[in-house]
């Protein structure tokens, strides 16, 4: 009897303690959602009715009253919107032709030749990923503006009758191309190395020349590996400020990036038609995110997980030291020659350069520019600016990805597909659209985030958060699952397990994940833009700024300055995680 | 049409490690199939790979059709596609973006025949493998079988010279592998070409080759019929390679012509064939078949004390594992009952004919 009673308390008890936990389960959903919201839907949504109003959010507040579909279309029919939404599709094509015939040419070397320091190609064929896009354009107006550029100086000394003129979107292209290949090459490079060399012998075997294999075999199976990678380049360039900013100012060349920008500046700063150039923006950029989605995840010749096959080093005789000057000439234009140039005008006081004696002339050079960057007593705040965003980034980031990731892969809960799909949207939003979302959302709430350091990390937290979740994902993936459930088995609770088991095994990823997360945001600039103030202001906002001033030895050494940094700051992360995440730096451009 | 492949003194060195071929000599004449076989990694792939120039030779020779194709010493080294040659890999190495007639025409295309004919050719060869109503579907639809098919159709189509053939059969199931294989030869006969094919499975080797060269660590040990390969084993590996797994250790004490008393151990005497130019006292090893084992014979020569020690029933035949003085044997029995009891003392009759004493120079797993 007594036993009896014991049991259905017990059971009672039980039953309890479960209602409790879906009680607690349902809350955590709500408030994962609940934050998602916030980061992600509220500034989308109001960046949305910006652009489908014309009342003035500072002014007006949201007044829904003058909501219409005829404010947004009038905007877009604008031709400068026109003007520079075909900028930006040929600079975007343009430069996606160059980035895929040199990705290309570099993945083919480095996987299926036997051309010599092939580590090293592999190397040099990564590293523009690590160049801030905003230094690179620097460095690139230094070497390639139409009068004072080092290009043409050199030309004119040796009476080389050329002239090259960068601020233009012939340079914008080239400067595209040659910086986002990388995107193409890790695509099509796994593809070319997952992919069955025997499938090329038979090809050569059955008669057809090294060239005819190539196109008729080796490319066809890549294809789809070659349409992501190009997918994936355009929707970077498309996102992209910093080059042609500096590269289009000039030459008052506006892409829509730019251009979104300029209307925020100009006096009054027309929000509502940024708002609707950057809806515009979006949806470019969601179409071929979606596209390349549907291109990853369709059916693949190439990809047999796990098998390893006989590496095929094709024998190219006295061409394989042509592949490898290749290699070299795409080191010295990606990297040394922009970095010789952001030297020599750092370090030169004045940039006239009348000949090469005088290039070289040490009279000639001085730190003046560093004195005058750092007596500035902006260069240091923005300095600690970029720093403590970054931290502010990395920490909450980081914990709000490890919750969304476990509660996606590692639970059962109800609603985690909600999750995974708010928390993967901002894969489609370019980091200068959720600037200005962000501006929409709360410029005009009083006495709220906007002016604040946190409008700046909480940005920069949505903007990264598909790239976060993904990295810490695989971190905790590979941690058996049954690891976990020898802990439950031994009595402990959810939280206790992940505490003691899931976070101390995946501490390494996770330390890697955030790591990288502060590497990001202290290097972004398109959000940024739209969110600093003078309080505010951090590096990368700065370095425009030192650049539209028009001295550009300051701008150089900022941009070394910052360089450095980052050299440090990612060589730390690179040693924190050993096994470098380069994709996901790659990814957010 | 169909031509002589010659191969002299092929070695073959990579980056790393002992040679993977080393000092291989042989000559396939026009029409003839020759198997190359032996265990994993002794360099099968490797030589095969020389000869349709995916490989290049450290030194050697190769010529096809009296044409060297290769020679390092004199710089020569033709690309594959210049050797007139088909080839069937061990993954088919069928092109998946392709259908089955884009892939077997596609040899053909590269050597310039015309429309009609190239039609022509490619239905003729898609009607050998038996591929004729599935020239329209693309690759990936078929199966295993099937896209083997169609890498043997694209190797054939422009009537090759030479055909190479690496573990063709290797990725299929058994049923399947063994109809292929039958299949196979029929349609490398018909056709004459000269092939060469390379195998680790003994059995492939012995229906499909004219002769079949036995190979380890990147030597050719022996090259001969199956009859002789089978019958007159060249060395112990040779003959434990195909089949003859059993081993007894001994010393050679007299010779009478082709044959010689070894003892065996204990006074124990047997009678068995010499193979190696052997003399009296020398060390030997006997290798020979479990099939030749006859339990509880007292007759057929060479009785010897055995004991029954375990007994493995595999519905047509059963194996026994028997203790003689010390050795232990395998012995095989056809036929669906099995007749000895474990445990049980038995003589047993080892004919001397298929008793074969080599030099004694270690065992096998010590090499
Ligand atoms: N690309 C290579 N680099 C270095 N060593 C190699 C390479 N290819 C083969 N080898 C070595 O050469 C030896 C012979 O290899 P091969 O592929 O010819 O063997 P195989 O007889 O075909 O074996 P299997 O039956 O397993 O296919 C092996 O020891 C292998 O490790
Ligand atoms: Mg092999």
């Amino acid at each position: 009897m007594s036993a009896l009673a014991t049991q259905a308390e017990a059971a009672v008890e039980l039953r309890q303690a479960g209602r409790q936990r879906g009680a607690l389960a349902a809350a955590w959903i709500v408030a994962l959602l609940a934050i998602l919201t916030f980061l992600v839907i509220y500034p989308i949504l109001t960046l949305l009715f910006g652009a489908l109003t014309d009342a003035n959010p500072v002014v007006e507040g949201f007044n829904f009253a003058r909501v219409s579909v005829a404010n947004f279309v009038t905007v877009v029919t604008n031709p400068n919107v026109g003007e520079a939404l075909a900028n930006t599709l040929t600079a975007c094509t343009g430069g996606t032709a160059i980035a895929v015939a040199i990705g290309l040419a570099f993945s083919w070397i480095v996987v299926r030749t036997n051309t010599p320091c092939k580590r090293f190609i592999a190397a040099v064929s990564v590293l523009p990923l690590f160049a801030p896009p905003l230094v690179a354009g620097v460095a690139w107006s230094i070497l390639g503006s139409p009068r004072t550029g080092l290009i043409n100086t050199m030309f004119k000394w040796a009476h080389i009758d050329l002239r090259v003129d960068f601020y233009s979107l012939t340079g914008l292209v080239i400067v595209f191309g040659i910086y986002y290949a990388p995107y193409v090459y890790m695509f099509t490079a796994s593809a070319l190395r997952n992919m069955d060399p025997s499938l090329e012998e038979a090809a050569e075997v059955s008669g057809a020349s090294a060239f005819a294999t190539l196109f008729s075999v080796t490319f066809p199976l890549i294809t789809p590996a070659i349409i992501s990678g190009m997918l994936l380049s355009f929707i970077v360039m498309l996102g992209i400020y910093g080059i042609p900013a500096v590269l289009g100012a000039p030459a008052n060349l506006n892409v829509l990036t730019t251009y979104i920008f300029k209307l925020t500046n100009w006096s009054p700063p027309l929000y509502n038609t940024a708002a609707s150039v950057a809806i515009l923006l979006m949806i470019v950029t969601a179409v071929l995110v979606f596209a390349q989605q549907k291109v990853l995840s369709g059916r693949s010749y190439t990809t047999v997980a796990g098998k390893a096959y006989r590496p095929r080093s094709l024998d190219l005789g006295s061409w394989r030291w042509v592949t490898l000057g290749l290699a070299v000439v795409y080191l010295i234009v990606v990297v040394l020659l922009p970095l010789f140039a952001l030297i020599v005008a750092a370090f030169r006081k004045f940039m006239f350069i009348r000949d090469a004696a005088s290039l070289f002339d040490a009279r000639m050079y001085s730190l003046v520019h560093f004195h005058a960057i750092f007596d500035n007593p902006l260069t240091l705040k923005s300095i600690y600016n970029a720093v403590e965003v970054g931290i502010i980034t990395a920490l909450a980031g980081g914990a709000l990805a490890f919750a969304i990731g476990y509660t996606i892969h590692r639970t059962q809960l109800a609603g985690r597909r909600s999750i995974d799909v708010l928390s993967t949207l901002p894969v489609a939003i370019p980091g200068l659209v959720i600037g200005v979302a962000y501006l929409w959302a709360w410029i005009a709430v009083p006495g709220g985030l906007y002016g604040t350091i946190w409008i700046l990390a909480l940005a920069f937290i949505a903007r990264f958060m598909p790239d976060t979740v993904k990295s810490l994902s695989t971190s905790f993936l590979q941690i058996h699952r049954e690891l976990e459930e020898a802990a439950w088995v031994c009595g402990r609770g959810v939280l206790s397990t992940i505490r003691t088991v899931v976070l101390p095994l995946a501490s390494p990823g996770v330390i890697a994940a955030m790591t990288l997360l502060f590497v990001l945001a202290i290097r972004e600039l398109g959000s940024s833009l739209f969110l600093y103030t003078s309080n505010t202001m951090v590096m990368s906002v700065l370095l425009l700024d030192y650049y539209e001033g028009g001295n550009l030895g300051k701008t150089a050494a900022f941009s070394l300055v910052q360089m450095v940094l980052l050299g440090v700051l990612i060589g730390g992360a690179n040693w924190l995680s050993r096994d470098a995440a380069q994709g996901s730096v790659a990814r957010s451009g | 049409m169909t031509a002589t492949l010659e191969v002299n003194e092929l070695r073959k060195q990579f980056s790393v490690g002992r040679p993977a071929v080393d000092g291989v000599s042989f000559a396939v004449p026009p029409g003839e199939i020759v198997v190359l076989l032996g265990p994993s990694g002794c360099g099968k792939t490797t030589t095969l790979r020389c000869v349709a120039g995916l490989e290049h030779p450290t030194s050697g020779t190769i010529s096809i059709a009296g044409r060297v194709v290769s020679s390092p010493a004199q710089g020569i080294l033709l690309p594959p596609r210049l050797r007139d040659i088909g080839m069937v890999f061990q993954s088919y190495a069928v092109w998946p973006h392709m259908t089955v007639r884009q892939n077997v025409v596609y040899p053909l295309k590269h050597r310039k025949i015309g429309k009609t004919k190239s039609t022509r050719m490619v239905d003729e060869a898609l009607a050998l493998v038996g591929l004729s109503e599935y020239a329209e579907r693309p690759v990936v639809a078929l199966s295993g079988g099937q896209m083997q098919r169609v890498a043997l159709a694209r190797s054939i189509v422009y009537r090759p010279q030479l055909l190479l053939l690496d573990e063709p059969l290797s990725n299929l199931d058994a049923k399947l592998r063994l109809r292929l294989r039958d299949d196979l030869r029929r349609i490398l006969k018909q056709t004459g070409m000269t092939a060469l094919y390379v195998t680790h499975d003994q059995s492939e080797a012995v229906v499909l080759g004219d002769r079949i060269g036995v190979m380890r660590e990147g030597q050719l040990l022996q090259m001969g019929t199956p009859s002789e390969i089978y019958n007159r084993p060249a060395d112990l590996f040779v003959a434990n390679f195909t089949g003859a797994t059993n081993e007894l250790t001994g010393t050679l004490i007299q010779r009478n012509g082709t044959f010689g008393t070894v003892e065996i151990g204990q006074g124990q005497r047997v009678e068995a064939s010499l193979l190696h130019g052997l003399a009296p006292g020398d060390k030997v090893r006997i290798a020979f078949r479990p099939e030749n084992i006859a339990i509880g014979a007292n007759s057929g020569g060479n009785i010897v004390r055995a004991r029954v020690s375990d007994r493995r029933y595999h519905g047509t035949q059963t194996v026994y594992d028997i203790d003689v003085l010390g050795h232990r044997l395998e012995a095989l029995e056809l036929g669906t009952a099995a007749r000895h009891e474990i445990g049980t003392d038995a003589a047993v009759s080892l004919p001397r004919d298929a008793l074969w004493a080599y030099r004694d120079q270690g065992s096998l797993a010590e090499k």
